[in-house]
C-alpha cells in the first residue's frame, strides 16, 4: 500500500537530521506501527507522507503512485496536536471537515450520522464543541478523521488523552476498519499501548529506523530463550542437580512457590520431562520481550 | 480555489452568527450616537450661567452691554448700591456685582481701572474674559464717537472680504474656503474609516489564526488544504465581515438619516459660536445647499474608485501582516511587540494626513501617497482634494506590487509559524523561515 525509499529530511538548514535513510513498506489492510522516543523523527515522517512537508529527498509511493495531492483525500489523519473549533457545532463541524475532504455535503452528512450510530452520539449533533467534555470530543475527532471513508489512516500518538473506555472503543473501531480494508499506521512513543493491536512495526531512534518486520518476528528474533517456571512440592535435593545442568536465576520462593527463570537453547520439551522430577510444575513459560525490551535491546545492539 | 470558498464561507458564518458580533453592529451606531450626546450634554452642564448686576453710575453703559445665555447684566440703581453689597454673601441667585464709577474729565483709562467686580463665589474664567471684552468695546465705541465718526462708518471699517480662488485646471471652477472645507471633512472622514477598519479587522483575522492555533484545529486542516489558501481564505472571510458590518451601518445611517431629515433645520442653531441668533434660517437653507453643491462637484466615481481599490488592498496587505504575526506567536499577550510593525505605518499615515488640509499637494502628501506602507491612508484621505491620474496609477501600481509580496511573505511564515507550538518566535527565526 505505501513504499517510503530512503527519505531524509533535515531541519535549519541541514543542522537538525530527522530522518535519515528511512525505508518501510506498509502493507495492505494491516495496522503498522511507528514505534520510538520522542523526537526519533515519526512526526516528521508523517507530515511528509500527508504532504504538509516535503522529504529533502527519497520517494513515497502510494499504491505504486508517487505522492500527490490527490492522495490527500485518501488520507485520514489525527495528528498529535489536535483540537477542533470550540464555536461551531458538532454537525457544521463535521460537514466542514468533510468537505474540506472533497466530499459531497449529502454523502459527508450520511457518513457522520453512519458514524454517530456506531458510536451512540448521535443526540450530540447540535451541540457546540465547547459543551463536550473531553471525552465526547475525543470521539467527534475520530469522527473527523475517518468520515471520509479514507484507504490510508495515520494516527499519530492516537491514545494520549484518551480515557481507558475511550481507548478500547476506538481500539475496536480501529480494528474494525482494518478488516474492512483500511491501512493504519499508528505512531507512539508508549509502546506498550498498541503493541498487541500492530501487524507490523518499524522501531524508529535518532532519525534512523532501528528494525522493521511483522510483530511476531521481531519478538523471536529477540527473545533470549529465557522460560519462566513456577513449581510447588520440590525435592530440594533434585533442584541441586536440576541447577547443575541449567543455567537457572532470579530464584524466588513464596507460599511454598517456587519461581525461577531458566535459559536454555535446547528442546523445551527435555526441560519439561527433567522438571517433572523435580516438583510440580505450576507453569512453565517462555518469555518473550516486550516491545519495549526489544526496543531497548535493538538500540544497544545499534550503538 | 474550492478550498478557499469553503474557509471563507466558515470564517465568514462563524463570526457573522457570533452574538458579539451582532450586538455590537446593532448598537454600536446607537452607542456612537449615545457617546455623542453624552459628550455634548458635558459641554451644556458645565456651561455657566452667570447673573450680574451693573451698578452703572454714568449711564454709559447702559443698553450698551448685552446680555447673552451665558451671562445677564441686570442693570439696579445706585442709590441700592450698599444694600446690594450687603445681601450679595448670601445672596445664590446672584453671582456679582459690577461697579463702574463715574467719569470724571473723559479719563476712560480711570474709569477702567476703578472698576470692580465684587462676587461671592468664584466666577469662570469666560465669564470675566467677557464682561472686560463686553465694557471695552463699549469704551471703544465711546472714544471713537468722541473722535467724531458716526457708527455706521465705523461699522464700514470692519469688513472683511473673502478671496475667491480659481482653478485653473479645473475647468476654472471657483474653489471657495467651503468647497475646501467639505473636502477636508470627508478626506478626514474616509481616512478615519480606513485606518480604523483596517486595525480592527486586522487584528481579527491575526485573532482568528491565533484560535486555530491554540485549538490545535490547524494540522488538522492543513493536512486537507494548503497554509497558503487557508490564510487566504481567512482574509477574505474576515472581509466580507467587515463589508457586512458596514453595509448594515450604511443602511441604519440612511434610514435613520431620512428619519431626522425632518428635524434638520434645528440642528444648526445649536452650534456653539455665539451669533447663531442672527443667522436667519435663510442662510442655513444656503448653507446647506452649497455643502450639497460642493459635495456634487467633486469626482464621486473617481473618489470611489479610489476609496474601494486603496481600503481593500490596503486591508489585505495589513491582514496579512496580522495573520503572519498570529501564526508566529502562541497567544495574544506575546502578540503586542510584533503588532507594532503594523500600526506604526498606519499611525503614520494617517498623522501626516492631517497636515493635507494646509497643503494636499505637498511633498509629504505626494510620498505618503505614493510609499505602500502609507498610502492606503494617505491616498484616501487626499483623494477628494484631487490628485494626478499619474501618482493614483504608481501608487496603485506599488500598492498591488507589495500587498502581491507581502502576501507570499506571510504565507511562508504562516506556514512555519501555524506548526510551531509552545514558543514564540524571534525575528532572527521568522527571518529564517521567510528564507527557508
Amino acid at each position: 500500500m505505501l513504499k517510503a525509499e530512503h527519505i531524509r529530511k533535515t531541519y535549519n538548514a541541514g543542522k537538525k537530521v530527522a530522518l535519515d535513510d528511512f525505508s518501510i513498506h506498509v502493507p495492505k489492510a494491516s495496522i503498522y506501527g511507528l514505534l520510538g522516543p520522542n523526537g526519533a523523527g515519526k512526526t516528521s515522517f508523517i507530515r511528509i507522507i500527508n504532504q504538509i512537508t516535503q522529504a529533502d529527498s527519497g520517494e513515497i509511493r502510494i499504491n505504486g503512485q508517487p505522492l500527490n495531492p490527490d492522495h490527500i483525500k485518501d488520507i485520514g489523519y489525527m495528528p498529535e496536536e489536535r483540537g477542533l473549533y470550540k464555536n461551531m457545532t458538532v454537525g457544521d463541524q463535521l460537514l466542514y471537515f468533510g468537505e474540506l475532504k472533497g466530499m459531497k455535503k449529502n454523502d459527508a452528512l450520511q457518513e457522520a450520522k453512519k458514524w454517530f450510530d456506531k458510536l451512540h452520539i448521535d443526540q450530540w449533533w447540535k451541540k457546540k464543541l465547547s459543551e463536550l467534555s473531553k471525552g465526547m470530543a475525543q470521539k467527534i475527532q475520530f469522527v473527523v478523521t475517518v468520515l471520509h471513508r479514507p484507504h490510508l489512516l495515520i494516527l499519530d500518538e492516537p491514545f494520549s488523552g484518551f480515557d481507558p473506555v475511550n481507548a478500547n472503543l476506538i481500539k475496536d473501531q480501529i480494528i474494525d476498519l482494518k478488516n474492512n480494508g483500511t491501512t493504519i499506521i499508528l505512531s507512539t512513543h508508549r509502546m506498550e499501548s498498541v503493541e498487541e493491536m500492530c501487524d507490523y512495526v518499524a522501531l524508529i531512534n535518532n532519525s534512523k529506523k532501528i528494525i522493521d518486520g511483522r510483530v511476531f518476528d521481531v519478538r523471536e528474533k529477540f527473545k533470549k530463550n529465557i522460560f519462566g517456571i513456577t513449581l510447588s512440592d520440590v525435592d530440594h535435593s533434585k533442584l541441586e542437580s536440576f541447577q547443575s545442568r541449567y543455567e537457572v536465576f532470579n530464584l524466588a520462593n513464596e507460599n511454598n512457590l517456587l519461581s525461577f527463570d531458566l535459559r536454555n537453547e535446547a528442546d523445551q520439551n527435555h526441560i519439561l520431562l527433567d522438571l517433572v522430577n523435580v516438583g510440580k510444575v505450576r507453569s512453565f513459560d517462555e518469555k518473550i520481550p516486550s516491545m519495549n525490551e526489544v526496543f531497548i535491546n535493538a538500540v544497544s545492539n545499534n550503538s | 480555489m474550492n478550498h478557499i470558498f469553503l474557509i471563507t464561507k466558515r470564517e465568514f458564518l462563524t463570526q457573522v452568527k457570533k452574538k458579539s458580533f451582532i450586538i455590537l453592529t446593532l448598537l454600536a451606531p446607537l452607542l456612537l450616537i449615545g457617546f455623542g450626546s453624552v459628550i455634548g450634554l458635558m459641554f451644556k452642564a458645565n456651561e455657566s450661567h452667570s447673573i450680574i448686576e451693573v451698578v452703572d453710575k454714568n449711564g454709559l453703559f447702559k443698553n450698551h452691554l448685552k446680555s447673552t445665555d451665558q451671562l445677564k447684566y441686570v442693570f439696579v440703581p445706585t442709590a441700592d448700591e450698599k444694600a446690594k453689597m450687603n445681601t450679595l454673601k448670601n445672596n445664590e441667585s446672584l453671582d456679582g456685582i459690577l461697579i463702574l464709577p463715574e467719569l470724571q474729565n473723559g479719563n476712560y483709562e480711570q474709569l477702567l481701572s476703578n472698576t470692580r467686580l465684587v462676587i461671592n463665589n468664584k466666577i469662570g474664567f469666560d465669564t470675566k474674559q467677557k464682561i472686560v471684552t463686553d465694557i471695552n468695546e463699549v469704551i471703544k465705541k465711546e472714544k471713537i464717537k468722541k473722535l467724531g465718526i458716526a457708527e455706521n462708518q465705523l461699522d464700514n471699517l470692519d469688513k472683511g472680504f473673502t478671496l475667491k480662488t480659481i482653478n485653473v485646471s479645473e475647468n476654472n471652477k471657483e474653489d471657495s474656503d467651503l468647497a475646501f472645507g467639505v473636502k477636508s471633512v470627508l478626506s478626514m472622514l474616509l481616512m478615519y474609516v480606513t485606518f480604523m477598519f483596517i486595525i480592527i479587522y486586522g487584528v481579527r483575522v491575526m485573532r482568528s489564526v491565533l484560535e486555530e492555533k491554540n485549538n490545535r484545529v490547524v494540522e488538522i486542516i492543513i493536512s486537507s488544504v494548503k497554509p497558503f489558501e487557508l490564510m487566504m481564505g481567512k482574509i477574505l472571510g474576515v472581509t466580507l465581515v467587515a463589508l457586512t458590518q458596514f453595509v448594515v451601518w450604511i443602511t441604519m445611517s440612511v434610514i435613520g438619516a431620512l428619519v431626522l431629515n425632518t428635524g434638520f433645520s434645528s440642528i444648526p442653531k445649536n452650534m456653539p459660536g455665539g451669533n447663531e441668533a442672527m443667522m436667519s434660517k435663510f442662510d442655513i437653507l444656503q448653507m446647506g445647499t452649497q455643502i450639497s453643491h460642493s459635495l456634487l462637484e467633486l469626482n464621486f466615481p473617481l473618489i470611489i474608485f479610489v476609496f474601494i481599490i486603496f481600503f481593500l488592498l490596503g486591508y489585505i496587505f495589513y491582514s496579512s501582516i496580522y495573520a503572519a504575526i498570529g501564526s508566529a506567536v502562541d497567544n495574544e499577550t506575546e502578540t503586542q511587540q510584533f503588532t507594532l510593525f503594523a500600526v506604526l505605518p498606519l499611525m503614520v499615515g494617517m498623522y501626516g494626513s492631517f497636515t493635507f488640509m494646509n497643503n494636499p499637494d505637498g511633498p509629504l502628501g505626494f510620498w505618503l501617497s505614493i510609499i505602500p506602507f502609507t498610502s492606503p491612508v494617505a491616498m484616501i484621505a487626499r483623494i477628494p482634494y484631487g490628485v494626478p491620474a499619474w501618482q493614483i496609477a504608481l501608487s496603485i501600481v506599488l500598492l498591488l506590487g507589495t500587498t502581491i509580496f507581502m502576501i507570499f511573505l506571510a504565507g511562508k511564515i504562516y506556514r512555519v509559524g501555524i506548526l510551531m507550538y509552545g514558543n514564540k518566535a524571534t525575528l532572527k527565526e521568522i527571518w529564517k523561515w521567510i528564507r527557508g
